[in-house]
């Protein structure tokens, strides 16, 4: 073999058979490294793949929208020129001017003498116990071949007339059953009788009903244009174009199953996708090099010890004449060898756990799925993922062991090279780099983000060079320590290829956590320090505009029905109709207010006292403010500082002047009306009265309840609304939130100290039958691993921490206090989070590393 | 003479069925207080399975091993690792020092194992160590001192807290002659002053240091040299 490139190969022929005999024998590690690189590769697989089931792509979708018809054609905008995608929902628009829309017949003609049949698709609302429900509609001749898939029957039979419908499961659990009348609300001919049940091939849990045209009472207006499904022969993007030049858009099964080249999409259609693909490309590009990142440091021991393990069949082949690159392959290919294994277990164990988990996911649903959908050419990444993870987990052991002292090895020291004096001065740089480039993020705009991201990631490769000097700093402390711990943090930092990533590894997870901690504990502060309550806390109130008293007193009814402990107070509004009341103040200048809501149906109250329901009035305010009322003044709002002690109130030419309380609302409210006034000044200016909201006081309001009488005001008109005011509620997605980052941190952290624990007991093996010789009890196996798993995980704890706030504080000032707004930035460390982080779990860590360790030790026949 | 080890009939048996091992076969022997006593014979006679049963790191088949008078197979793990603390000492061919800790570290080891607070135990390893010859390398790591250096280290561990029964397996194999005999000189020397030594060794002028040399061959007894020869060959004589 004396040719290069041969030498080459039958050198990694040599050292991947070293590699995979060496994975067989010490099967525990490999295990350990299949299942941490199969994880991820697993998880991302299976998500993968219930991602491209679950959406619904465009030839997916086709028998959904189309049924067996060869293309669907709507006439949107009265006949205006159209341009369109090739499936017009990814983009359609007018293009001209508006012309003769063109006639079902004249659309037959273009698609060469098709069979028209009419659809319309909308919502109509049914009548339930409570109230009305939404649905989705369809009429359609369903019995029309060329129907047939739009629905799917499954049990009843399909409508013949307009007067029958079918629903699906999800409507009939609304209170209907088959053979009943559907109760529309608007509909003027006799309601449509049920007469069989039929899903929807798109939505599950969302009402649905179909039935021939006129069944429904949709107009062809609601429906979007007027619409018809074409029976015929395929329709190719030709007559396409042609129909949207006629004032159409075209949906066409030959188009969409075999669409021309993308360029024949219009400019302007084709813009509209790629608006926000750069920003997606950077974030998902984050997510993988922090990911990467992850796995390689917590594979990154196992791959150490096993070249320690190896180090001497690899001082004897250095001695027999090897080279230091073919030390360093021998390594390597151990990554080659499991990473290779663990990436192929993972896709497929994932092709199957994303199989087994489509039904499951399915229940959570509202719509159906497509078809089971397996997604080659990303598997092959997510496959070249894992693979990458493992070699570049090996590479550091490698050159290590390419570079060991033969001489040492082979006389059986076994320590690592003291570290070099440079790194730390290089990590300083790198996190000093990575602060410049936070705050140069949070100054940056848009950007900024990214900027800020990226500086996350340089800090945490900053910090990787630090972690050694700060376990040897840790050893040097352990002097005093007692037997346990000081052993651990000294055989820690003797080892340092096998701690050093692990604790990396675990800092690293929590920088992660507590950037992403503070950002979002400060999203939450700002949502609840810019939060405007609508209605005085604890209040609840029925607000509406435009309501005749008939439909007041129908809502008074209702509230009485649903909540029987409360009372009821009218609260009444300066009617807009006419010439509407004006205050001013005689010596200020300019409107007292700047903006303004109308939340109790006009921007003047009328009432002898300030309704309880107001909110953002203080106690001394709302004092001040009923005593004027009482006096026959008038309570004027303002955001500016008045000194007046009278108004002048205006109606067309009337005008009186009346004492005044100038009120200003307490900080962080959002003013929700003008002025109140009382009956007699209302009266004088002869300004009507109605009612403009109804306050529910007096009681406490249950979820419940207000989910009842919401229903039942709905019922009653479409612009009342039912509202209680419970101050800020924290989203419920941000707990969520914050508790899987907190579980996603406390697993990686178990994981990366669980893996350097037990790779160092493993290590330590001769070091812990010695123990034993000398008269160690058997629990002291626990204490030196759980003393190890509290060095691990403490150290990585607080170095990272340290190195998440870098991000954490920067990423809140984009987050924030974005460009337009003039309010933030706001800031709220998360410090349980980050205590419990710091302290709790690496003491819950050793904990379970201590509980789960065996406690026997080894007992060996011949110490060797 | 009271014998500070007494193996009492003891077989070891290694493996089942087709990968039995007898490593020892019926053997009786006994180590007395002031008495270094030199076990010789060649390569899987079960010479270092003498000393793991001794030491409680092993149990025999059948038979039992007795030290100090209490038998070890009466005491659980916790109770034979104790023994080890507080009265045998091991000594082993490759030192077996623990690389993380420094010398003086090491030699307390045993006492702080045992509760001793740390302070008095650091006194005591210093003293141990003094006593070894290499009180000013206290505070060095194994990783920076000599084969023999190590070696004293380990006896000075073997020895601290006066614990009565030292068992060596080759302690001079790793070292050169001059060190080696440096270093039985050593162990002689704790003999003399009460102690009970077991030297397991396969060279025959380091059991001239011995009070007495017995030799095994295929985990049996086959010859037995020195003071108390009689009463050896007697119990081996009862037991067959």
């Amino acid at each position: 073999m004396s040719r290069p490139g041969a030498g080459r190969v039958t050198s990694w022929r040599l050292a991947l058979r070293i590699a995979a005999r060496e994975a067989l024998r010490a099967r525990g590690r490999s295990v350990l490294v299949l299942v941490m690189i199969a994880l991820p590769v697993l998880a991302v697989t299976a998500a993968d793949v219930l991602i491209q089931t679950q959406s619904v792509s465009s030839v997916e979708g086709l028998d959904r929208r189309l049924g067996s018809a060869a293309a669907q054609v709507v006439v949107p905008a009265e006949g205006r020129p159209m341009i369109q995608a090739f499936d017009p929902y990814d983009g359609n628009t007018s293009d001209g001017r508006k012309q003769e829309p063109p006639a079902a017949a004249d659309i037959s003609a273009a698609l060469g003498g098709a069979r028209l049949v009419v659809e319309r698709t909308g919502g109509v609302d049914v009548r339930t116990d409570k109230g009305y429900a939404s649905a989705d509609s369809v009429e359609v001749d369903l019995r029309d071949p060329v129907a047939a898939g739009l629905v799917d029957l499954t049990s009843g039979r399909l409508p013949q007339d307009a007067g029958e419908v079918v629903v699906n499961r999800a409507l009939l659990d609304k209170g209907y059953a088959v053979a009943d009348r559907l109760d529309i609300r608007g509909k003027d001919a006799p309601s449509p009788v049920i007469v069989g049940v039929a899903e929807s091939p798109e939505l599950r849990t969302y009402p649905y009903v179909a039935g021939p045209v006129g069944s429904l009472g949709v107009s062809a207006a609601y429906a979007g244009g007027p619409t018809w499904l074409a029976a015929g022969g395929p329709v190719s993007w030709e007559t396409v174009k042609d129909l949207n030049a006629m004032g159409a858009t075209v949906l066409s099964r030959a188009v969409i199953e075999d669409p021309p080249p993308a360029s024949e999409v219009p400019a302007e259609i084709r813009s509209w996708s790629s608006g926000s693909d750069n920003a997606v490309i950077a974030a998902v590009a984050l997510v993988v090099v922090m990911a990467l990142l992850e796995v390689v440091l917590l594979a990154g021991p196992a791959f150490a010890v096993s070249a320690r393990r190896q180090s001497r069949s690899l001082a004897l082949m250095a001695a027999s004449g090897g080279t230091p690159a073919q030390t360093r392959r021998v390594v390597l290919a151990g990554g080659v060898v499991l990473g290779g294994a663990a990436a192929v277990l993972g896709v497929i164990l994932g092709i199957g756990a994303g199989w087994l988990l489509v039904p499951v996911v399915q229940r959570w649903s509202s719509t159906w799925f497509g078809p089971f959908d397996v997604p080659w050419p990303h598997l092959l990444g997510v496959a070249a993922f894992g693979l990458a993870s493992a070699v570049l987990a090996a590479v550091v052991p490698a050159v290590i062991a390419s570079r060991q002292d033969v001489v040492a090895v082979l006389a059986g020291r076994r320590a690592d090279r003291p570290p070099s004096a440079r790194s730390p001065i290089a990590g300083v740089l790198l996190i000093g780099g990575a602060v410049a480039m936070a705050v140069f993020g949070t100054t940056s705009g848009d950007t900024g983000a990214f900027l800020i991201a990226g500086a996350a990631i340089l800090a945490v490769l900053g910090m990787l060079f630090i972690v050694p000097v700060v376990v040897i700093g840790v050893a040097r402390l352990a002097g005093r320590l007692p037997l346990s711990p000081r052993y651990a943090a000294r055989d820690a930092a003797r080892h340092r290829t096998r701690t050093v990533p692990a604790v990396a590894a675990v800092a690293a997870t929590v920088a992660g956590v507590v950037a992403l901690g503070i950002a979002v504990t400060s999203d939450e502060a700002e949502n609840r320090g810019t939060y405007t309550p609508t209605l005085a806390m604890g209040q609840a109130a029925v607000t509406g505009y435009g309501l005749k008293p008939a439909k007041w007193d129908e809502i008074e009814d209702a509230v009485r029905r649903e909540v029987p402990d409360a009372d009821v107070e009218l609260v009444l509004a300066a009617a807009g109709r006419g010439s509407s009341v004006q205050i001013t103040a005689p010596h200020h200048r300019g409107p007292l207010l700047e903006t303004m809501t109308e939340n109790f149906g006009s921007s003047i109250l009328v009432a002898g006292a300030v309704p309880s329901v107001v909110p953002g009035v203080s106690a001394a305010d709302r004092a001040r403010a009923d005593e004027v009322l009482a006096r026959g003044g008038v309570v004027a709002f303002t955001d500016d500082r008045v000194d007046d002690e009278t108004a002048v109130v205006r109606r067309g030419h009337e005008r009186v002047t009346v004492p005044a309380a100038y009120v200003r609302f307490t900080a962080g409210s959002y003013p929700p009306l003008a002025a109140i006034v009382p009956p007699a000044v209302a009266e004088r200016l002869g300004a009507e009265t109605s009612t403009g909201a109804l306050a529910v006081t007096g009681t406490d309001i249950s979820a419940t309840q207000q989910e009842n009488l919401s229903e039942a005001i709905s019922a009653v008109s479409r612009n009342a609304g039912f509202y209680v005011e419970r101050g800020y509620q924290a989203d419920q997605g941000t707990k969520i939130v914050q508790l899987v980052l907190a579980g996603l941190g406390a697993v990686l952290m178990l994981g990366g100290t669980l893996t350097a624990t037990f790779l160092a007991l493993s290590d330590a093996r001769p070091d812990l039958a010695t123990l034993s010789a000398v008269g160690a009890s058997p629990r002291r196996r626990r204490g030196v691993a759980a003393s190890y798993a509290l060095v691990v995980g403490f150290v990585g704890a607080v170095l990272g921490a340290v190195v998440g706030f870098i991000p954490g504080l920067a990423i809140t000032v984009p987050l924030t206090a974005p460009a337009y707004s003039d309010t933030g930035p706001f800031l709220d460390v998360p410090w349980l989070m980050i205590l419990g982080l710091v302290v709790g779990l690496p003491l819950v860590t050793a904990l379970i590393v201590g509980l789960s360790t065996r406690s026997r030790l080894p007992m060996v026949a011949r110490l060797e | 003479m009271s014998s500070v080890l007494h193996l009492n009939v003891v077989t070891r048996v290694h493996g089942e069925g087709a990968t039995e091992v007898r490593a020892l076969r019926d053997v009786s022997f006994r180590a007395s207080a002031g008495e270094l006593v030199a076990v010789m014979g060649p390569s899987g006679s079960g010479k270092s399975t003498l000393l793991t049963l001794a030491g409680g790191l092993d149990a025999p088949t059948s038979g039992t091993v007795s030290v100090e008078g209490v038998d070890l197979a009466t005491l659980g793990n916790g109770g034979r690792a104790r023994m080890r603390r507080t009265s045998i000492g091991y000594v082993f061919q490759d030192f077996n020092l623990i690389p993380a800790l420094t010398a003086v570290e090491n030699v307390a080891l045993p006492l702080e194992l045992d509760g001793v607070r740390t302070r008095t135990a650091r006194a005591a390893a210093r003293t141990a160590l003094d006593e070894v010859g290499i009180g000013d390398l206290a505070d060095r790591f194994p990783d920076h001192m000599s084969g023999g250096q190590q070696q004293r280290v380990a006896i000075a561990r073997a020895v601290v807290g006066d614990r009565r029964l030292i068992l060596a397996d080759e302690p001079t194999g790793a070292l050169d002659s001059e060190t080696g005999e440096d270093i039985l000189r050593l162990l002689r020397v704790r003999c003399d002053a009460g102690a009970a030594g077991v030297l397991v060794t396969h060279e025959a002028r380091h059991a001239a240091w011995a009070d007495r040399v017995v030799f095994l061959r295929d985990g049996v007894v086959i010859d037995e040299t020195g003071t108390d020869a009689a009463e050896g060959l007697l119990e081996s004589g009862v037991t067959r």
